[in-house]
């Protein structure tokens, strides 16, 4: 079916063929993997097989050259059954795949992505710092140019995929340094892999509310010297770099709360059905109604205003912000406020993890944070508003 | 060596579906999915070309024109070389005219195994392939659950009541995939991709000159099932007995 949410017949298709893997291998694992805070790679790297983790790379890279659109049905569909599985994912296609490809020259696509693409090598980007997160230009981690090196010291925190267990770092980074204090011009980004002498783990982020199933970790940097080959693009100009990624990437966070907000309305719509009390199916209670109605219709309006925005949204260049801005501000509320309607409308059963929805509220919450917090999100669509006369 | 395989749609069988108003056919938005036992004759095709050189595979869609994206999407996506597609009205088609086609497809293409489904899961008939052994006077080995090629014969275990049958069939065949006979694999986005540049024919039921293309089944009515009844909940072992010998007569 051609429609707004499967433009073409290879959309739709991808969607089957990812729903079909999602239902099967991703959903049942989900629980125990959340309840023991384990990232399962071994299922993970079953991602690279299906041509997913390249998902926006182009085919010479061993990538599928897919779009935004494709991006978003890929998060909607694995985080309806585990959303920490889908963070990993988001982290490794597109924090790093996408921005390395789009920044990096021929050379560093060739030795480094078919690696990430195939799941290789488990990949992460590296922006936010102990004491700089909304504010990312503060940052203090620095890059100082030293010959045909660059020597890096600072620290990254809450890096997803940082490690890929308790003691073992993920494979390759993409982190942002400053290389001026040139305001505007201060970042530049680098490969870091691991093993480099000077980057070492630092804390494995533990009991994390939810996303439990994705791993989070600190990375640290003490005179780590990279190679200048190892930096994307021009000195300098990785602000841009950033501000590009952040449009796609809290496209596919707000996706990943279409997921949420999917899954929590089926398993509310059917336990509506199922419940009885006072003589009768609890749907026919006027405030149980008013949940499901609710959550259906703000489910259908989030979905909408992802997928018009996703078609518009070109990998390609940056323009997008106010949008990809608003769809993750909308959807982040919509999806943990459609989890939480889960909870009331199951009870005392909601409130247990055998009907997911109570770890679905605990993921769903951490989409109001990471990659934005609603703030930043009001904050950005306000500056760029205050440019704008008539609404089209 | 060349094998055709069927790729069939079906109405998906978690979807609750409406039937239509003048009783004989379902309506409404159905989801379709691809045919589980489709998948299966598929995914043996897919095993027998990847452990020979040179074998050819063909898959075959019958149906309503949202067919040839099953084709493309469920067989070429997953690896089959080409498509064939023939069009025709799904309400208005039985077993043995399905059969039919079938068979004017095997004239033109002269494959040296058929792999079909042993039925569909929607119109569960379980037919095509013995009508189709039957017309081209080829053995068969229905229920297939597992095949393996020797010289120019297959030797399949079959499922059948109470056990296991392997029996050996001289090429050219029709084997019928059961369930246990593989685990499908998931069509790679590579797959997805390549399968819109693959070629897929597209035939009218008159361009395969059959004899005879009337169907013998008319549906005269259909209808939902009657919803199940509650159960009820017994106090011990000893109720529960007397029940099933009592009330239910199963013990
Ligand atoms: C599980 C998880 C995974 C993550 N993965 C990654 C990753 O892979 N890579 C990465 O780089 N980062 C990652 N992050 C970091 C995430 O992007 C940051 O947590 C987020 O940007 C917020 O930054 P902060 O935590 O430093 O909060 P702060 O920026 O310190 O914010 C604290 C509070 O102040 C508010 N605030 C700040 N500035 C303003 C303002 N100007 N106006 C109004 N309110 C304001 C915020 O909205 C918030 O409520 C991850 C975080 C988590 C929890």
């Amino acid at each position: 079916m051609i429609d707004l949410y499967n433009p073409t017949e290879e959309h739709g298709a991808l969607r089957q063929m990812v729903r079909d893997f999602a239902e099967r291998e991703v959903g049942p694992q989900a629980a125990a993997s959340d309840r023991a805070e384990h990232f399962n790679v071994e299922l993970f790297r079953k991602l690279g097989d299906l041509g997913l983790l390249g998902l926006t790379v182009s085919e010479a890279y061993g990538g599928s050259g897919m779009d935004a659109v494709a991006a978003v049905i890929v998060h909607e569909e694995l985080s309806a059954q585990d959303p920490g599985f889908a963070l990993a994912y988001l982290a490794h296609s597109m924090l790093f795949a996408n921005n390395f490809y789009h920044n990096a020259n021929d050379e560093q696509r060739r030795r480094v992505l078919p690696k990430v693409c195939s799941g290789q090598w488990i990949a992460g980007m590296g922006m936010s710092e102990p004491h700089a997160g909304t504010d990312a230009l503060a940052m203090s981690t620095s890059a100082r140019r030293d010959g045909d090196d660059y020597v890096l010291n600072g620290a990254k925190m809450w890096i997803t995929n940082g490690a890929i267990n308790d003691t073992e770092l993920g494979d390759c980074f993409l982190i942002y340094a400053k290389t001026s204090d040139n305001r505007g011009r201060s970042l530049s980004s680098f490969l870091v892999e691991k093993g480099r002498p000077g980057f070492r783990l630092g804390q494995k982020i533990k009991d994390k509310l939810g996303m439990r199933a994705s791993p989070t970790a600190e990375l640290v940097f003490e005179d780590c010297r990279i190679p200048v080959t190892n930096r994307l693009g021009l000195e300098g100009e990785s602000t841009v770099h950033m501000m590009r990624n952040l449009e796609l990437e809290r496209l596919t966070l707000a996706a990943m709360s279409l997921g949420i907000a999917r899954r929590c309305l089926e398993i509310m719509n059917q336990y509506a059905t199922d419940r009885h009390a006072f003589g009768q199916s609890i749907r026919n209670f006027g405030q149980i109604q008013k949940y499901l109605g609710d959550s259906y219709a703000q489910w259908r309006a989030g979905r909408a205003y992802v997928y018009d925005t996703a078609a518009r949204l070109s990998l390609e260049s940056q323009g997008n912000r106010m949008d990809s801005d608003g769809v993750k501000l909308f959807c982040a509320t919509m999806g943990k406020d459609i989890a939480d309607n889960a909870i009331q409308v199951l009870g005392g059963y909601g409130y247990v993890g055998e009907y997911q929805v109570e770890r679905l509220w605990r993921d769903a919450k951490l989409l109001e944070i990471g990659g934005g917090t609603l703030e930043a999100h009001q904050k950005n669509i306000t500056n760029d508003l205050r440019r704008v006369g008539v609404l089209r | 060596m060349k094998i055709l395989v069927s790729a069939k749609r079906v109405s998906d069988p978690n979807a609750r579906l409406q039937v239509a108003k003048d009783g004989k056919w379902i309506e409404g938005d159905v989801e379709y999915v691809m045919n589980y036992f489709c998948e299966n004759a598929i995914e043996c095709a897919l095993q027998i070309a990847e452990s020979q050189d040179g074998v050819e595979t063909v898959a075959v869609g019958i149906g309503d024109e949202d067919t040839a994206r099953f084709i493309r999407q469920g067989a070429l996506a997953r690896g089959i070389d080409r498509g064939i597609y023939v069009a025709a009205e799904e309400s208005e088609i039985d077993s043995d005219l399905i059969a039919r086609i079938y068979e004017g497809v095997v004239h033109r293409e002269r494959p040296d195994i058929v792999l079909i489904g042993k039925q569909a899961v929607d119109g569960d008939s379980n037919q095509v392939g013995q009508l189709l052994a039957e017309y081209l006077g080829w053995p068969q080995a229905t229920f297939a659950s597992k095949v393996e090629l020797q010289g120019d014969e297959a030797i399949v275990t079959r499922e059948v009541d109470g056990g296991l049958e392997v029996i050996a069939v001289s090429l050219p065949c029709v084997i019928t995939a059961d369930l246990r006979l593989n685990e499908p694999r998931y069509a790679s986005l590579a797959g997805i991709m390549k399968a819109k540049k693959k070629p897929l024919e597209e035939l009218e039921i008159d361009d395969l000159d059959l004899d005879d293309a009337d169907p013998k089944v008319k549906v005269v009515a259909l209808s939902t099932p009657s919803g199940r009844k509650a159960g009820v909940l017994v106090k011990d072992v000893d109720e529960l007995i007397a029940k099933l010998r009592g009330e239910a007569r199963v013990v």
